[in-house]
């Protein structure tokens, strides 16, 4: 295959990923709007530096680490990144549109908002992307011991949550009718 | 009550434990209430997690479908007007197709919103998994009836073989003799491809994983090109309107030292080649032990 020809190849596989990177740019800055702005930035750098794309190299798994490089640069550089605005509530609910009238529950949304976008990214890319630990450590520059360490410790803390609104929201049954007077 | 970590709990409902793992698992939550409780819940987690990640790909691919892309070849956008007009919500998804066109690259029909696990790029080694199902599938897609008419005992003979093929895909293909490269021959096919005949050349060394050629009609002529299909490497090249692809699991210099060594033999066999096109004769097959 020749360079041109290879260097589209990048192109066309990066559009057909579109909805995937987006929903991973989404999920990094907490909206849709600030996930497109990241997105496009990362396009834009992507598409300058395709030189540095190995041939062999899961294209997925180089853009997701392009998007999250460009996301950690931007926040290094930041003047006060401590200071940065915090995520909008109303901006990160509505990520979760369901088209099939599935309605995604307020508890795990907010369980997910809580999370540091590190954390959130782990999970998807484990959960929603079906990603091996190596691969998702790949995309995060973290080793895939640090995915298991965090996955286990996200799921658990939300399965510790559901139970603990199921505790609090359960009522106390009668298991024996009790017999009237006649 | 017997203890079972969240670490191998977690890893049980990821499906990430050996086989021997989680059956040991299952024997425990089949008398455990404690233990199948919490991997109820966190399954629930993880499920929860799931239809969430889906919930926000949906809605992604709702926006893609929506809008319909630019498919005019040699699109060219200039890079100030993309980012000026970039973000826009309702064509947010427009604005990124774009600035991957903005460098004015062609766009060939991309089909973004309908599979996005799917890799349209041909280099692209996807790291989601296929299941063997999916995988052996896509194999039986490439028999045909064809592919069993060449039996075991016309293996041995490699004119008949050669002249099989041939007819199927229009040009001589006689098994290269690779043996002096150290792989024997071992056997051929017809497969199928797009409802065109691809024959299949099978080698194999003293160790190590068979080395295939492939052929089929294609482009009149094109120079060898080393491709690397995840863990499969592969030489294409095409000769007299035969499109060739040697593949095994090989390094490059290997590999296109073969395909070199198959070119040279192609030329020889030209030059010295009968031109009545009539079958060989057939000729015993050797013993089996």
């Amino acid at each position: 295959m020749q360079a041109e020809d290879f260097y589209d190849s990048i192109r066309v596989g990066l559009i057909s990923m579109l909805p995937r990177l987006k929903r991973f740019a989404d999920l990094l800055a907490g909206g849709r709007s600030a996930g497109a702005a990241l997105l496009g930035r990362s396009l834009q750098r992507m598409l300058a530096e395709e030189h540095r794309y190995q041939r062999g190299t899961a294209l997925d798994r180089w853009a997701f680490a392009e998007i999250y490089r460009l996301w950690l640069d931007e926040l290094r550089d930041h003047a006060d990144p401590i200071r940065q605005p915090k995520i909008d509530d109303a901006s990160f609910a509505r990520l979760f549109r369901s088209e099939n009238g599935e309605a995604v529950d307020a508890f795990t949304i907010g369980f997910l908002r809580s999370l540091p976008p590190q954390q959130r990214l782990t999970l998807l890319l484990v959960c929603g992307e079906r990603f091996d630990h190596i691969d998702a450590g790949g995309v995060l520059d973290v080793t895939a011991e640090t995915v298991g360490a965090r996955l286990v410790r996200i799921v658990a803390s939300l399965a510790d949550g559901l139970s603990a609104r199921a505790g609090e929201s359960a009522t106390i049954e009668t298991l024996y009718r009790e017999e009237t007077a006649a | 009550m017997t203890e079972l970590s969240d670490e191998l709990l977690v890893a049980y409902v990821d499906g990430q434990l050996a086989r021997k793992q989680s059956s040991a698992v299952e024997k425990v939550l089949e008398h455990d209430d404690v233990i199948a409780r919490r991997v109820a819940a966190l399954k629930d987690a993880h499920r929860r997690l799931e239809a969430a990640f889906e919930a926000i790909l949906a809605g992604e691919e709702a926006d893609a479908a929506a809008q319909p892309l630019p498919r005019a070849p040699g699109l060219f956008i200039a890079r100030d007007a993309l980012i000026k007009g970039g973000v826009a919500a309702a064509g947010i998804v427009v604005a990124l197709v774009l600035i991957l066109a903005g460098y004015g690259w062609p766009l060939a029909a991309p089909e973004f919103a309908s599979d996005a696990s799917g890799p349209a790029d041909p280099e692209h080694v996807g790291s989601l998994k296929r299941n063997w199902q999916e995988e052996v599938a896509r194999a039986q897609a490439l028999l045909s009836r064809a592919s069993l008419e060449l039996g075991r005992d016309s293996q041995g003979n490699r004119e008949l073989i050669g002249f099989h093929l041939g007819q199927a895909i229009g040009a001589a293909l006689t098994p290269p003799d690779l043996a002096p490269q150290g792989l024997r021959f071992a056997r051929a096919q017809l497969l199928s491809f797009g409802g065109e005949p691809l024959a299949q050349l099978l080698y194999l060394g003293t160790s190590g994983a068979p080395v295939a050629l492939y052929a089929k009609k294609g482009e009149a002529s094109a120079a060898p090109q080393f491709k690397r299909y995840g863990g499969i490497a592969g030489v294409a090249w095409s000769r007299d309107s035969v499109a060739y692809l040697l593949a095994g699991e090989r390094d490059e210099a290997s590999l296109l030292l073969l395909a070199e060594a198959i070119r040279s033999g192609q030329e020889i066999g030209d030059a010295a080649a009968a031109p009545d096109g009539s079958p060989p004769a057939p000729r015993p097959s050797p013993a089996r032990p």
